[in-house]
């Protein structure tokens, strides 16, 4: 399966949250939520450069990658993507992905009144990106190479 | 003039803080009771693999079910990463994270008797809610 699948497509489309993991370079396994949006055949994941995620793809470049309808518990399907995957800092790259990502995620009735409720967290959440502490924006660019579809486990309420 | 122990003061006062989404993990166990989503990751020859689990959190203990087509590829005393995650909207995305060493349970009865049943070791747990966003003091 590839991504101009239907049904791969189906599930990357209503999928919000793409669980990456990744390998450090001494071999230990990762997993991590991030954000993504979709572009020109590739997923691009929003993080920081000091991030594991980010870390463990620049000494070994392989991913797989998880998605689920988190929207629609009943549909258990759970899209698998295996690929390869760099980290880019490219500022053209970083502006063209926050500006997907505000649409994707925030330019919308529940993204919205997400922010619009939690509005006295703003000022912590500025702080905390205009902090660095965990380095510098970043793009995950991933290469699709083999996806398959899976049945999530009975017995949860998603995933 | 500023006395060293004002000047002390002060830088310390610049220092303290800095801004955490970490919680502590029994703030969000409630994942854990009714695990929104969860997956594992693991090492195979192919690199890291991520699969779709079932988890249980029974006396403190994490139990993973791992479709059984997948299970072959862990082995007893393998470092994995279990992550149990929530929310879509920024401020609902919480999860817990737990890296550990996987021990064997052997089959369930139930409704997942098609999965097969391991115990995560914790050595390691980190749990993060983006709606507790905050100051805290900075103790590193």
């Amino acid at each position: 399966m590839n991504l101009d699948d239907l049904a791969v497509f189906d599930v990357l489309r209503r999928a919000r949250v793409a669980r990456i993991a990744t390998v450090s370079r001494s071999g230990r396994p990762h997993v991590n939520p991030l954000y993504f949006v979709l572009g020109n055949g590739r997923i691009y994941l929003g993080t920081v450069d000091r991030t594991l995620a980010a870390l463990n793809i620049k000494a070994d470049p392989r991913v797989t990658i998880l998605f689920n309808i988190e929207r629609e518990p009943s549909d258990s399907r759970v899209l698998r993507i295996h690929g390869t995957a760099v980290v880019s800092t490219d500022p053209k790259l970083c502006r063209w992905y926050v500006v997907r990502d505000i649409r994707k995620y925030f330019m919308n009735r529940r993204g919205l009144w997400n922010v619009l409720t939690h509005a006295r967290l703003l000022p912590a959440v500025r702080r905390f990106i205009s902090s660095g502490e965990k380095g510098n924006e970043c793009v995950i660019e991933v290469r699709p190479e083999e996806a398959e579809l899976l049945t999530a486990p009975s017995g949860l309420s998603s995933s | 003039m500023t006395s060293r122990k004002e000047m002390n003061m002060t830088l310390r006062d610049v220092r303290v803080k800095r801004v955490t989404l970490n919680v502590e993990e029994v703030d969000a166990r409630d994942l854990l009771l009714r695990v929104p989503r969860a997956c594992v990751a693991f090492i195979t020859d192919d690199g890291p693999q991520a699969e779709p689990v079932n988890v249980r959190f029974k006396d403190d203990h994490y139990l993973v079910g791992i479709p059984s087509r997948a299970a072959s590829h862990l082995t007893v005393g393998e470092e994995v990463v279990l992550v149990v995650d929530d929310g879509v909207q920024f401020f609902d995305l919480r999860a817990i994270y737990v890296r550990g060493h996987v021990q064997p349970l052997g089959e369930i009865e139930g409704p997942n008797s098609d999965s097969f049943w391991f115990e995560v070791q914790p050595m390691r747990t980190v749990a993060w809610d983006y709606a507790r966003i905050r100051e805290v003091p900075d103790e590193s």
